[in-house]
Parts: C-alpha cells; sequence; structure tokens
C-alpha cells in the first residue's frame, strides 16, 4: 500500500514537471502590432536552412544532400504560401561578397534572438523578471537591420530558419533504454523559426518558433507542411486563407 | 555491468541537458548595492538587470537583459587557486585551465581565452586591448575580446575587468553579438563593473 502511494505521488510529481514544458508558448506579437491586407511591402530573406544527422551523443553531423533537398522543397513551398500572406511578399535579391556576410550574420543574430524568446518569453516560468510586466514582447534586431543592401522601400524582412536533426539508429536506440530507465533522452531536433521584423525600428513585431517542428523537410510534402507551421498565424493574412491552411494540418 | 558503467553516466548527462534549468531568474533592483556570485564583491547597478538562476560556476552569477545569448554579464567572485573559472563539462577530457595565486593581472586574459576555447569549442577567440586598470580598489586589469561560438557565425564582443586580491581571481566580464547589442547596454554594464567593491 505504501509503495502504491509512493508510486502515485511519484507519477503526480512527473506530472506536474511535465505541464510547463506543454504550457509552451510558440507564437509571440508585439502588443498593439496589426498588421491590415495589401498595406505593407514585406521581403523574404533567403531561408536559413540547416539538416543532418544527430549521433548517439548527441553531436549534429550537417548532410550536404539533406540540406540541399529541404531547400529545393521549402523553397517550393514558401514559393506557394507567398501569394497567401496577404500583403506583398518578395524575394530578396542575393547580395555579393561583404555584403552576404552581412545578411549571413543578421540572420544568426536572428536566430539568437528567436531562441532567446523561445528560453526566456515562451517557457512562462523562466521568464525574465524586467520581461514580465505588462504582456510585453520587446525584442529587436536594432534599426540598422534597414540598411542591408536591396531592403530600401520595404516595411518589413521575413526570417525563416529551420535546422533538422534527424535522430541516428544509435540515438533511437539510446531514446529506447533511456525510456526503460525513466531518462528522458530526445532524438531529433526540428527547430523552425519564422520572424517579422520592422525595418523602421528593427523590432521584432511577430514570431512562430519551436524546437519541435513537423513535417520532414527532405520531402515535398514535410516541407509543405513545415511552412504551414512556420507561417501559421501570419499577420495581415486574410481569414480565408488561415482557415485553409489549418484544415490542411 | 560494465553496461551499467556506461548508462550511468549518461543518463545524468541526458538528465542535465533534458530537463531545463531550475529557473529562479531574480530582479536586481537599480540603485541597492549588492553582494555578487556569493561572495564578498559588491556592485551597485544603477538600472535594472535579471539575475539567472542558473549559475555558470560555484563562485559565478550571470546578469542579463534580454538572456544570456544577446547580454551576459557574469561576475566571478574570489575563484580560488586551482579552480576553473566555470564548471567543467568533463575533468577527464576537457579539463578547463585553473587559477593560481601567482598569477599577474596579465595572466588573467590568457586564462579566460583558453577557457572559452575549451568550453566553448571555439578557435576564434581573440583578445584585443589589455591594459592596467583600477578593479574594486586594487591594482587590476581591463581587456576586450572577440570570439565565435562552435557551429554560429554570430560574432561576439566582450571586455572583462579583474584582478588578484588575496590570491583570489575576481574577474567581471560583459559579452554580446556585435551586431547592435554590444552597445546597447556597454554603458550600463561597465557601470555595474566600476561599482565593484571588496
Amino acid at each position: 500500500m505504501r509503495f502504491v502511494r509512493t508510486m502515485l505521488a511519484v507519477m503526480a510529481a512527473t506530472m506536474l514537471a511535465v505541464v510547463p514544458v506543454q504550457a509552451q508558448e510558440k507564437t509571440g506579437v508585439k502588443p498593439g502590432f496589426t498588421l491590415q491586407p495589401g498595406t505593407a511591402r514585406i521581403v523574404l530573406l533567403r531561408p536559413s536552412i540547416r539538416v543532418g544527422a544527430q549521433s548517439t551523443a548527441g553531436m549534429f553531423e550537417p548532410n550536404a544532400d539533406w540540406t540541399q533537398q529541404a531547400r529545393e522543397n521549402i523553397g517550393r513551398a514558401l514559393a506557394k504560401a507567398q501569394g497567401q500572406l496577404g500583403n506583398t511578399v518578395v524575394d530578396y535579391v542575393e547580395p555579393v561578397g561583404a555584403d552576404a556576410a552581412a545578411l549571413a550574420e543578421y540572420q544568426a543574430l536572428f536566430d539568437a534572438v528567436a531562441q532567446s524568446v523561445i528560453e526566456f518569453q515562451f517557457f512562462p516560468g523562466n521568464r525574465l523578471p524586467t520581461k514580465k510586466r505588462k504582456d510585453q514582447f520587446a525584442w529587436s534586431l536594432g534599426a540598422d537591420v534597414a540598411r542591408l543592401p536591396g531592403l530600401s522601400g520595404a516595411d518589413y524582412a521575413l526570417f525563416v530558419t529551420t535546422e533538422d536533426h534527424f535522430g541516428s539508429t544509435g540515438r533511437k536506440v539510446l531514446q529506447v533504454f533511456a525510456a526503460l530507465a525513466r531518462v528522458p533522452v530526445t532524438a531529433g531536433v526540428h527547430k523552425g523559426f519564422a520572424g517579422l521584423v520592422d525595418l523602421h525600428t528593427g523590432e521584432l513585431v511577430w514570431l512562430n518558433a519551436d524546437l519541435q517542428m513537423g513535417g520532414d523537410v527532405r520531402e515535398a510534402d514535410g516541407a509543405d507542411k513545415r511552412v504551414r507551421q512556420l507561417l501559421e498565424g501570419f499577420p495581415g493574412r486574410p481569414a480565408a486563407a488561415t482557415v485553409v491552411a489549418s484544415a490542411g494540418r | 555491468m560494465r553496461l551499467r558503467s556506461l548508462f550511468l553516466p549518461l543518463a545524468a548527462v541526458a538528465l542535465a541537458c533534458g530537463v531545463p534549468a531550475a529557473a529562479g531568474n531574480k530582479l536586481v533592483v537599480a540603485g541597492q548595492r549588492i553582494a555578487v556570485a556569493k561572495s564578498a564583491m559588491t556592485v551597485l547597478p544603477t538600472s535594472e538587470w535579471n539575475r539567472l538562476g542558473a549559475r555558470p560556476g560555484r563562485a559565478a552569477e550571470t546578469w542579463t537583459l534580454d538572456g544570456d545569448a544577446l547580454n551576459d554579464l557574469t561576475f566571478y567572485g574570489g575563484i580560488e587557486s586551482g579552480r576553473p573559472l566555470f564548471r567543467e563539462v568533463s575533468r577527464k577530457t576537457k579539463p578547463l585551465p585553473t587559477v593560481s595565486t601567482t598569477m599577474l593581472v596579465t595572466d588573467i586574459p590568457a586564462l579566460l581565452e583558453n577557457s572559452y576555447r575549451i568550453a566553448l569549442g571555439t578557435a576564434s577567440m581573440t583578445i584585443g586591448t589589455i591594459e592596467p586598470a583600477t578593479f574594486a580598489g586594487a591594482k587590476g586589469v581591463h581587456f576586450t575580446y572577440s570570439f565565435v561560438r562552435q557551429d554560429d557565425t554570430l560574432r561576439r564582443r566582450g571586455e572583462g575587468r579583474g584582478a588578484m586580491i588575496g590570491g583570489r581571481l575576481y574577474l567581471i566580464t560583459y559579452e554580446a553579438p556585435a551586431l547592435y547589442y554590444y552597445d546597447r547596454s556597454a554603458a550600463a554594464a561597465r557601470q555595474v563593473a566600476e561599482s565593484a567593491q571588496l
């Protein structure tokens, strides 16, 4: 009897510990931000895509073929979705030389900001005290982001990042053994961030970010699903398109 | 038996990585002198900060404004001789350099550089300027540095102020992405570091 009681207490404690993870938020919008359809010009930056395997120890091993497949698939899926976002979304004209490095660094900064939003905003229990007040969502890349070549005349820049680590066989075996020992080991990482940055202020006005997204980006269908998830709730999108998108999930 | 000896450390590592660290991020209020890094070192911030619940080491603590990836003000409060700056991932395979009583102030930047090279797996850590400075009332050093973490393209800048006092290392570092974030809170971080007392 005592054993049963102990077990129940342990189970209850485990459930309590799991709840905050499930309650994690995935979307953030700057308070007061709205975008009317047909009012803004948005530049879609070249998505940053990395695909590879996750070794048994959890290390990332990049795979060039998978990355190439994912680039093509996500590119196609984004091109399809682009016309249904309610505003003019144009592809970014690639810079060359030093400007390309500047773009890459801004993409890296966007990733760091998105990770910080997940860690310190989307996990309510881990929120920073100075950011807890009045429902705020105050994150920025700095106003200088608008100085990147090719962004003049645009109102917003849309950043898209995906990173997939497919669990190797060894990792999956470890996961099974670890589960037997009640140790949580994840096999695979499927990160996806999509963020809209106001080019007049550098502020992040909308972000969709999750560390466990759906859709196998190496396949066309999977890439469609991933892009739907990334752009879910995109501001300024006509209601009909949103319904179609969520019905297809 | 052998499997078990292999499995237990793995399980421990998985637990440590898989479960988010106990939060407990606390507000650091402006205008109040406060002891940092479980040590006798105190600072007087003139603006608000957040103290992260997760500490980089036993005698260290981190303050931030937007998360430690975007602005990181870390205090090392009296690291004893024979101890590394922060927690070692593996003492066997990745041992970190340790503080020594006989260290000169000019050895402080080298200690940070070598610790980062090992802990962050970064090959691109460079020390910029090194100059003498008064820190917490003692003869110390002020230095700048920059680095890129492994598997990352984001360049980060940093600066440190430290001194050896009573055979222990006291050090305050501030670092942030070179783009936008570094300049944005550098003045606030400098103010905190310059207010350090023992």
